[in-house]
């Protein structure tokens, strides 16, 4: 469905009077996503996930690399050209109560895109009515309560499904979620999740699910690509299934290490990886960006960056000279 | 003065909340016992009312709401629901620690953390305002900052991780041995959450405190405390040791709740939503089980009668269907 | 009964919309009594202007047997230097008054708000520009340059003055409304508007503007009263021609001409202009304080 290959961006900050401040927020990045496929995102805030998630939904630009929509290369279109593209790639953000218009009613909200569309294809304003009741039920609403309602008057977890039966009324091919359940009661995410899962499996739409909670990226597809990212590059990527059995990377180790263990129903696992220091803005650009934080550093691992690539023995393509699978996660104690 | 851990009983506490539509309870009749030395967890969605029982600690419940009934009982001060003033102020601070919600954007702007420390200091009448700095800086150093950077910083220089870390060393400073945190995680990564955690636990242990931790994430409860409420719609539903209760949760919405977490082991599809959304103010029926629309086993004494809470060695439960079950077995 | 079949279907169409909004205003404006002074303070002014000079002639006329006579039954406020009644001047002198004002605050409010949206939603090179020329023009002081104009230009009609004034007052306005529109188009819903593909005309006139309604409608009302004192200010200096009926000349002609400000007698002169601005400053303000619920569907619906 999309693709992109060599990926950059680079953020510039006011700086001192010296001049600005460059911060590399992508440094070359591949992905794939396949129709009806999903993918996960997960890092530490400041990776450059959020950034590639916006760049796939075509809400920021990037600096160089191609990104390939339907076969269709991006970079030689004009703006204009590029748009109907990227709506194909709807955007969920991560807060609902800033996501939906307080002073339009759920009615106009959907209405505005539907009527757009029905102006293009020469349908009636019975369509409209018709379609924005439809994808209120898609989203698991009664239209009946809900469309003459303004968002206030709805809960966090309906806000967030109103939000993506907004982005359904333009028949999008995939849903890129950013952090899309983090500001919803807990006992209300899995709903949200689960909504996801359903639309992927019901109109094979492709899910990008931007994170850094592992279990939630499972729980969407645990046969989609899982790509772990620091600092703009991709470390480590596979099936998700697999990166969480076997992490090889030291930083998706101490990812996955970080997850609270529900000591009393799990064990902690056996290898607990915990980076040396914290991610600081000043960290070095030379060798593996991972280094100055990692227990397991040895030879080299300063002097030249790894690559994403497949090693012998390693299912998943990783960027680690040293890749070791370590048993990081929590075990439930029924299994032990 | 104690200068040991202090414990905590909270009984029958109350909170209302004027509202257009007459007072409404956030908060009711719960009594919860904080052991000294122990960190006990409140675990609740939007709604449960567990901040403002967290504010009720420091008696800091602001206007529309107000203490109705009850009374917080702390070691060494008495029942603070009575303070009014300057005494409350003393024992702000003092006496209890609070590291408020979202604490990364607690701090002033305009102002370095070491600025707004000697502030802190002053207002509570520090002799030894040297000492104090030392202090904080040892506090900083404990918490792996370097304090004498940390201490020249303004708000902006820090990262989240860090400022949440300096909430935790105001709150400690004026050796407060009480200590209350309102969502220490919220809106950090994973790793700085572990890391934070970590902290928490071991300055709780070096330092002797009696820690409640406030939070929406059974996970971070899971981590730190030795013991767990659970609340809900201004109830207490259900509290235990953690591991027991995490272990063979009993409430329904104990268990819906550690349901509805997806894991990274195990069958992905056991992971299950509770059904329904958690009521706001208005919406928490008046009487009867606050539970019952979501509850799974609910029955028909729920829709009229409170479940009274029951103890089970060191269980507590408020449900109709768990007190049937242990009757009948 | 349709009427009451269509929101519960949810297929809410404009005018049912249109209806529900003006049901609100109407909550809004019923919470507090203040309010509905306010609004009826406005109203009667608005009607003071439009139909009250109809009751007069052109010429009031002048008694020369009653000059600068002190509040009585027959003048309630007394009479001026040329013996005709204060309260008909009052009445009178409103139309221009307030029609300035009106066109004032139209032309800053219309001015201010449409630079402000472009230079905020379009941003880099278009905003410095507006904004460099909206700092220049912010500079320019306005009382002298209104003394300078006033040597060649008599303002004899309310349209032209308000013109003037509010050519001179959309600067600030512009700046806030700019600002709104920074921030509100970093918000979810606008990229959101954005990533489906609707116009920007969508954009600004149904995603942003609703969101700056009452802070636009708070200034516009407040560009009223600013007007309101400008005019009178420069009458009352003396710098304009007494050409046209004017508050301001009202109390130049109290202060300078009657001697309000050594005898008693012209005291109803003096106090009866500056009543009445008082009183429209008074009704402004009580309504302002309504401008927030009224736009806020959250505040309005509850």
């Amino acid at each position: 469905m999309i693709n992109g290959t060599g990926i950059t961006k680079t953020f510039k900050q006011r700086g001192n009077v010296l001049g600005r401040r460059e911060v590399p927020a992508l440094r070359g990045v591949d992905f794939e996503i396949g129709k009806g496929g999903s993918a996960s995102f997960i890092g530490e805030s400041g990776c450059g996930k959020t950034t590639l998630g916006r760049i796939i939904a075509g809400l920021e630009t990037y600096d160089s690399g191609e990104i390939e929509i339907d076969g269709t290369p991006m970079s030689p279109l004009k703006l204009k050209h590029r748009q109907p593209h990227f709506r194909k790639i709807q955007m969920i953000h991560q807060d609902p109560y800033s996501a939906l218009n307080p002073t339009r009613t759920i009615y106009q909200t959907l209405q505005a895109p539907l009527a757009l569309r029905a102006g293009q294809t020469g349908r009636s304003k019975g369509w409209i009515d018709e379609r924005a009741a439809e994808v209120l039920s898609l989203v698991g609403l009664d239209p009946g309560t809900v469309l003459s309602r303004y968002p206030h008057q709805l809960s966090g977890g309906m806000r967030q499904r109103v939000v993506i039966a907004r982005a359904l009324t333009v028949d999008p091919e995939m849903l890129v979620a950013d952090e899309a359940v983090s500001m919803i009661d807990v006992s209300l995410r899995l709903g949200i999740l689960a909504l996801l899962k359903d639309l992927r499996e019901r109109l094979g739409v492709s899910v990008l699910f931007i994170t850094h909670d592992v279990a939630t990226a499972r729980y969407i597809g645990g046969d989609g690509e899982l790509y772990v990212i620091y600092r703009g590059q991709v470390v480590e990527r596979g099936p998700v299934d697999t990166i969480i059995a076997n992490p090889v990377h030291p930083y998706t180790q101490s990812l996955l290490s970080a997850i609270p263990v529900l000591h009393g129903l799990e064990l902690p696992g056996e290898e607990p990886v915990v980076p040396l220091e914290s991610l600081t803005e000043n960290q070095s650009e030379s060798g593996c960006l991972f280094a100055a934080r990692c227990p397991f550093r040895g030879d080299g691992c300063t002097d030249e960056r790894p690559l994403l690539r497949v090693t012998e023995g390693v299912p998943q393509e990783h960027a680690c000279y040293y890749p070791q699978r370590r048993s990081v996660i929590a075990r439930p104690m029924s299994e032990v | 003065m104690a200068d040991q851990a202090p414990g905590v009983r909270i009984d029958g506490l109350t909170v209302v909340y004027k509202t257009p539509a007459g007072e409404l309870p956030a908060v009711r009749g719960i009594s919860l016992t904080l052991e000294p030395g122990t960190i006990t967890g409140i675990v609740g969605e939007s709604g449960s009312g567990k901040s403002t029982l967290a504010l009720s600690l420091l008696n800091a419940v602001q206007p529309p709401g107000r203490i109705a009934a009850g009374s917080v009982e702390i070691d060494g001060l008495g029942d603070v629901v009575g303070f009014a003033g300057e005494q409350l102020r003393k024992a702000r601070g003092a006496h209890i620690g609070y590291v408020f919600q979202a604490a990364q954007n607690s701090l002033n702007p305009l102002k370095t953390v070491g600025k707004q420390l000697l502030d802190l200091g002053r207002s509570h009448g520090v002799a030894d305002l040297r000492g104090l700095v030392r202090e904080a800086r040892e506090l900083l150093g404990r918490m792996g900052l370097d304090g004498a950077r940390v201490l020249d910083s303004h708000q902006h220089e820090l990262s989240g991780g860090m400022r949440q870390r300096v909430g935790i060393m105001l709150a400690l400073v004026l050796n407060a041995h009480l200590v209350v945190l309102d969502e220490p995680t919220t809106a950090l990564d994973m790793i700085t959450q572990a890391n934070i955690l970590k902290i928490v636990r071991e300055v709780h242990a070096e330092r002797g405190l009696t820690t409640l931790v406030i939070t929406h994430d059974i996970g971070v409860v899971a981590e730190v405390a030795d013991r767990l409420a659970v609340m809900y719609g201004g109830r207490l539903v259900e509290q235990g040791p953690t591991r027991e209760v995490l272990g063979s949760p009993r409430h329904p919405y104990t268990r819906g709740l550690i349901r509805a977490i997806p894991r990274l082991v195990g069958d992905i599809d056991e992971a299950r939503a509770l059904p329904g959304r958690p009521p706001t103010l208005v919406t928490v029926p008046k009487e009867g089980c606050v539970f019952r629309e979501r509850c799974e086993l609910r029955m028909d004494v729920c829709d009229t009668v409170d479940p009274s809470v029951v103890a089970d060695g060191s269980r507590i439960v408020a449900c109709h269907a768990v007190t049937v079950k242990e009757h009948a077995s | 009964m349709s009427d009451t079949l269509i929101p519960e279907t949810g297929m809410s169409t404009s005018a049912t919309m249109r209806r529900n909004f003006w049901l609100g205003v109407w909550r809004v404006m019923k919470r507090k009594p203040s309010r509905m002074a306010g609004v009826v303070i406005i109203v009667g002014f608005a009607f003071m202007g439009v139909f009250g000079p109809m009751f007069f002639p052109d010429h009031l006329p002048d008694n020369p047997n009653a000059i600068t006579q002190p509040p009585s039954w027959a003048h309630w406020f007394g009479t001026d230097p040329q013996g005709r009644d204060v309260v008909a001047l009052v009445i009178t002198g409103s139309r221009y008054v307030l029609l300035s004002a009106a066109v004032t605050a139209l032309i800053t409010v219309v001015f201010g708000t449409s630079l402000g949206l472009f230079s905020g939603f379009k941003r880099g090179r278009w905003d410095t520009v507006l904004m460099r020329i909206t700092d220049m023009k912010l500079t320019i002081p306005g009382l002298p340059l209104l003394l300078v104009l006033a040597t060649v230009w008599k303002f004899g009609s309310p349209i032209q003055m308000g013109l003037v004034l509010g050519l001179l007052g959309w600067g600030g306005v512009a700046r806030a409304v700019r600002a709104q529109t920074l921030s509100l188009r970093e918000r979810g819903f606008i990229e959101a508007a954005r990533g489906l593909g609707l116009s920007t005309k969508h954009i600004i006139s149904k995603e942003l503007l609703p969101s700056m309604a009452p802070y636009i409608a708070m200034n516009m009302l407040i560009a009223v009263t600013g007007a309101v004192y400008a005019q009178v200010g420069l009458f009352f200096l003396g710098v304009l021609p007494y050409e046209s009926d004017n508050w301001g000349v009202m109390l130049n002609l109290a202060v300078f001409q009657a001697g309000a400000m050594i005898t008693t007698n012209a005291l109803g002169y003096l106090l009866a202009p500056l009543l009445a601005i008082l009183l429209l400053t008074l009704g402004i303000v009580l309504v302002v304080d309504a401008m927030d619920e009224i736009f806020n569907p959250r505040l309005r619906e509850e």
